[in-house]
């Protein structure tokens, strides 16, 4: 019985690392890009001009879109191999440190949340895909990937109508 | 006669040999009893290896904000040495910005990495380039974990503990030498050593020399008092033998080594030479030299009479003496003794990895977030978030400035206190406790325990719960004016603002940027304290705070530690990240233990936080907190809020950048008036702590659903820069309608997108 608990939980965690490592792999090229940009920060920035100098106007909305650097490309790519074998916990805290690295780079809490629906932690994904959303602001590709993200945790907690609702958002195509 | 003398003297012998047997069985009773609770207690205590508690690993990329400099600094603090790095791991050579480094294999939480060779490059603010062995780029690279100390999760005592194989042979020798020369020789209690002590002790008329041993000394720390009567002495000495009889020569002296008192630092004992190595040095034991060993081996006989920090004089003549000793026995040569005699005690400054406040903070945590029982288990290793540097700059900041203020004040007999923590929003990690301006001492951990009226740092809670109502935007206007309640009981309220003036109609963001209270208590009164509470409760309070007016203006008491778990949802983006200073905890095989997992949890929406943290940076450029604008780095955006409780009792200051958020409290510890509002005692520990920190401007991403319009700072009209001076920028909803300045033509950002939009925002939700 046990063990029929834990083959199915294996099975389970096997799958979806296949399901993840397969989305991942097409999604590869877009999230770890060429290593000649090294700016770790979403390019260009959009700047709310908060200390309100009193020489321009407000700025145009600003084009944006999210990269990883090599570094925390290269703990991404990490964190998958240690799911791949399995092992959640180390991949939990590599991302941890990629995110003490850029704590507000969307595309690493979608793989974060990513992580959490593997590990069952639904709940947690939709935090994840959330909070990615709100960084995501302005950059469509990170924002199509937040909310698939989103709607598959929300699924996941049975709120199919909320998941329904996600995708209907125009950044979702 | 004869006969009945002889049955006489028969019964006298039957009754004296019973007494004796009596006498015999119940010394064997008491005997065995002592054997058994030696036995046990020390088997006990001897194996109970404390957790080994780790800071947050350094990482290393290209980019990554270390200099040179800084990377050799990393590298000593980690006890790398300078020399040929293919003699071992451990060593570096460096040559410019260029870095050879023999790395140690070390357990990280998600792995065991081997030894390798590395080449880091560096500019003098940054990584440039890292490479293996063979030349291969290495996008990223972690220095080892630093050990900060060591915690017993369960009776809390910390003691750092060394196995026989981590005493220095220079200890062990001169330790025997200079308390118990017989050591090897006796079976835990020395006659020749008492005859001795008592001979000495006849001539000079009383107690001058101790005949105890080692064995007799490690036994009276386990178990016994300090009292000297005979049962004592006589309970001692059988413990002694007892212990001798199970165990050997050298547990006895490593479990002495851990065990003996060295110091009081605080509240709290320094038992045993790891630890008072780093209390007294900051340094592990094995890299003392003879001099510093000395002082510690001196020290033995009378931790407070030598105390090297109350009597430098007394300790240095102590330790010099047991430095002739050593010679005289030649465990070190002459040279070397005459040396080591005419240096400096060698004391650590404060500061440095001795982190007392935040191991309180992790044993409180490890207690949260793991089951007892796991905690128990032997050679556990705990990786904390504690960041160095961080810990460092907070202590340097918050000594310095307190200094300066217990200068300028006039109240002479008492000195100012102190609280300092520093967090990363986004994960919740701490990375460093500040529990008072004496940095060592284990006393009373302000940051965590003092429960303080928080003042205006309130506001933002009060002000969002407004945003959150849908009636107020940050161009709504207030009107600063008195107002007077009458309480429940009776009484007349009737606040005032900091200046005692009144500033007539404001918009919102001015009101909070130079903390208004006339203004927010009218507002908090509009939208009602429940709706406050509510959102007070939702950023992270975890207690309802009264419903009285007066929490509208921060009467609400709490610690820097709730302080900072409120302020995180807010430098967050409205998410609370549950605090934490314990990351992981690894058994002695290197697999995780269980933990209550992190969890993130929405605590307001993103859209009415953005709002909020824009008016929260304009108290730093035109609000209470201005005077941070000249002192930090040019061109880092800060948010943040002062806070002052009533008659200046407590000074406060919560605020964040891109990367941290730090509050700081200021204040007395018998509660007395300061004189100092939170700009003038928190602020400044703030600006030097966060200005010493490598971190990123507060630039978040605006929602979509807003945009950036500008108004005047004093009327709330909207405006352009180039027609009203004080124009700021703050955030509404799109397409909200703002009363305009006469003078100044029509909006910037076109009248017909504004309608656009605001069909757009009626028709679509």
């Amino acid at each position: 019985m046990v063990q029929d608990k834990h083959s199915l939980r294996t099975l389970a965690v096997a799958l979806t690392t296949a399901l993840l490592v397969a989305g991942c792999a097409t999604s590869r090229v877009t999230s770890l890009p060429p290593t000649s940009s090294p700016s770790a920060e979403p390019v260009p920035q959009a700047s709310p001009q908060p200390l309100a100098l009193p020489t321009a106007p407000p700025p145009p909305p600003a084009v944006r879109e999210n990269r990883l650097s090599p570094a925390t490309g290269s703990l991404v790519t990490q964190a998958r191999a240690q799911v791949a074998r399995g092992d959640l916990p180390a991949a939990s805290s590599t991302l941890d440190r990629a995110l003490r690295i850029e704590p507000n780079n969307p595309l690493l809490w979608i793989e974060l949340g990513k992580l959490r629906l593997v590990e069952s932690d639904a709940h947690q994904a939709e935090i994840c895909a959330r909070k990615a959303l709100a960084l995501a602001s302005g950059d469509r590709r990170s924002q199509s990937q937040a909310g698939r993200l989103l709607a598959d945790a929300l699924r996941a907690q049975q709120r199919n109508q909320e998941a329904r609702e996600v995708e209907k958002q125009p950044f979702m195509n | 006669m004869v006969r009945f003398k002889s049955s006489r003297r028969r019964v006298l012998l039957i009754i004296a040999g019973s007494a004796l047997v009596t006498l015999a069985a119940a010394t064997a009773v008491w005997v065995v009893y002592l054997d058994r609770l030696v036995t046990r207690e020390f088997q006990g205590r001897h194996w109970s290896v404390p957790a080994r508690v780790y800071a947050v690993p350094v990482d290393l990329y290209v980019g990554a904000p270390v200099g040179a400099d800084d990377l050799e600094d990393e590298l000593r603090r980690l006890h790398y040495r300078r020399g040929d790095p293919a003699a071992g791991p451990g060593v570096y050579r460096r040559q410019g910005g260029d870095f050879d480094v023999h790395a140690r294999r070390v357990r990280f939480v998600e792995e065991l990495r081997e030894s390798e060779l590395i080449s880091i490059r560096a500019g003098s603010d940054s990584i440039t380039d890292i490479r293996q062995a063979d030349d291969t780029e290495l996008p990223v690279f972690r220095l080892d974990p630093l050990l900060v100390g060591s915690v017993f999760p369960i009776h809390g005592e910390d003691r750092i503990v060394l196995s026989p194989a981590d005493v220095p042979p220079l200890l062990h020798a001169a330790i025997k030498l200079i308390e118990d020369r017989r050591f090897d020789q006796h079976h835990g209690v020395d006659p020749y050593g008492i005859l001795r002590a008592t001979w000495a002790n006849l001539r000079a008329g009383h107690v001058v020399q101790g005949g105890s041993t080692l064995t007799q000394q490690l036994v009276k720390n386990y178990f016994l008092t300090d009292e000297r009567t005979a049962r004592r002495k006589a309970t001692e000495a059988v413990m002694a033998l007892r212990l001798e009889a199970h165990f050997s020569k050298e547990e006895i002296l490593v479990a002495y080594l851990n065990e003996v008192y060295l110091g009081q630092d605080g509240e709290r004992a320094v038992h045993g030479f790891g630890l008072a190595s780093e209390y007294y040095f900051a340094q592990p034991l094995d890299e003392l030299d003879a001099g510093k060993l000395a002082l510690l081996i001196g020290l033995v006989k009378g931790p407070s009479y030598y105390d090297p920090r109350k009597h430098p004089e007394r300790a240095r003549a102590r330790r010099n003496l047991v430095l002739q000793v050593m010679a005289d026995a030649h465990l070190i040569d002459a040279a070397e003794a005459k040396r080591a005699s005419a240096a400096l005690l060698g004391l650590r400054p404060p500061g440095g990895s001795y982190v007392p406040a935040y191991l309180d903070l992790v044993r409180r945590h490890l207690k949260r977030d793991y089951a007892e029982a796991d905690l128990a288990a032997a050679g556990l290793a705990v990786y904390t978030s504690l960041d160095p540097r961080a810990q460092a700059a907070a202590e340097r900041s918050l000594t310095r400035h307190l200094s300066r203020l217990d200068a300028a004040s006039r109240v002479a007999d008492e000195h100012l206190e102190g609280a300092v923590i520093v967090a990363e929003p986004n994960s919740g990690d701490v990375v460093a406790v500040v529990g008072g301006r004496e940095v060592g001492a284990d006393g009373f951990n302000r940051a965590l325990d003092a429960r303080r009226p928080i003042g205006s740092l309130v506001k933002p809670a009060v002000y969002l719960a407004a945003l959150e109502s849908g009636r107020y935007n940050a161009a709504t206007m207030l009107e600063d004016a008195p107002i007077e309640l009458k309480l429940g009981d009776g009484s007349v309220w009737a606040p005032q603002n900091f200046t005692h003036e009144t500033y007539g109609q404001v918009p919102v963001a001015r009101a909070l940027a130079e903390s208004m209270n006339l203004a927010t208590v009218r507002m908090g009164l509009d939208i009602g304290l429940p709706r406050v509470a509510d959102t007070l409760q939702r950023l992270g309070l975890e207690t309802r705070p009264t419903l009285n007016p007066s929490l509208l203006l921060g009467t609400v008491e709490m610690t820097p530690l709730e302080v900072v778990q409120v302020y995180t949802s807010l430098a967050n983006g409205g998410f609370r990240a549950r605090l934490r200073a314990v990351r992981a905890v690894l058994d002695e095989h290197g697999q995780p233990l269980k933990s209550f997992k992190v969890q993130v949890e929405t605590a307001a929406a993103a859209t009415d936080i953005y709002v909020l943290d824009q008016m929260l940076t304009l108290v730093m450029t035109r609000g209470t907190g201005r005077s941070a604008a000249t002192r930090l780095p040019p061109g880092l955006i800060v948010a943040g809020k002062t806070g002052t409780s009533s008659d200046t009792r407590d000074s406060w200051f919560a605020g964040f950048t891109g990367s941290y958020l730090a509050v700081v409290w200021v204040g007395y510890d018998d509660n007395r008036v300061t004189g100092l509002t939170g700009a003038a005692g928190a602020l400044p520990v703030w600006i030097d702590t966060v200005a010493s920190l490598k971190s990123a401007s507060f630039q978040p991403v605006r929602p979509e659903l807003l945009e950036d319009r500008w108004i005047g700072f004093g009327d709330g009209l909207e405006t352009t820069p180039g027609c009203s001076e004080d124009a700021i920028v703050v955030a509404v909803p799109l397409g909200t309608v703002l009363p305009r300045k006469a003078a100044c033509g029509p909006s910037p950002t076109g009248t017909m997108i504004d309608k656009i939009k605001a069909w757009f925002k009626t028709n679509i939700h």
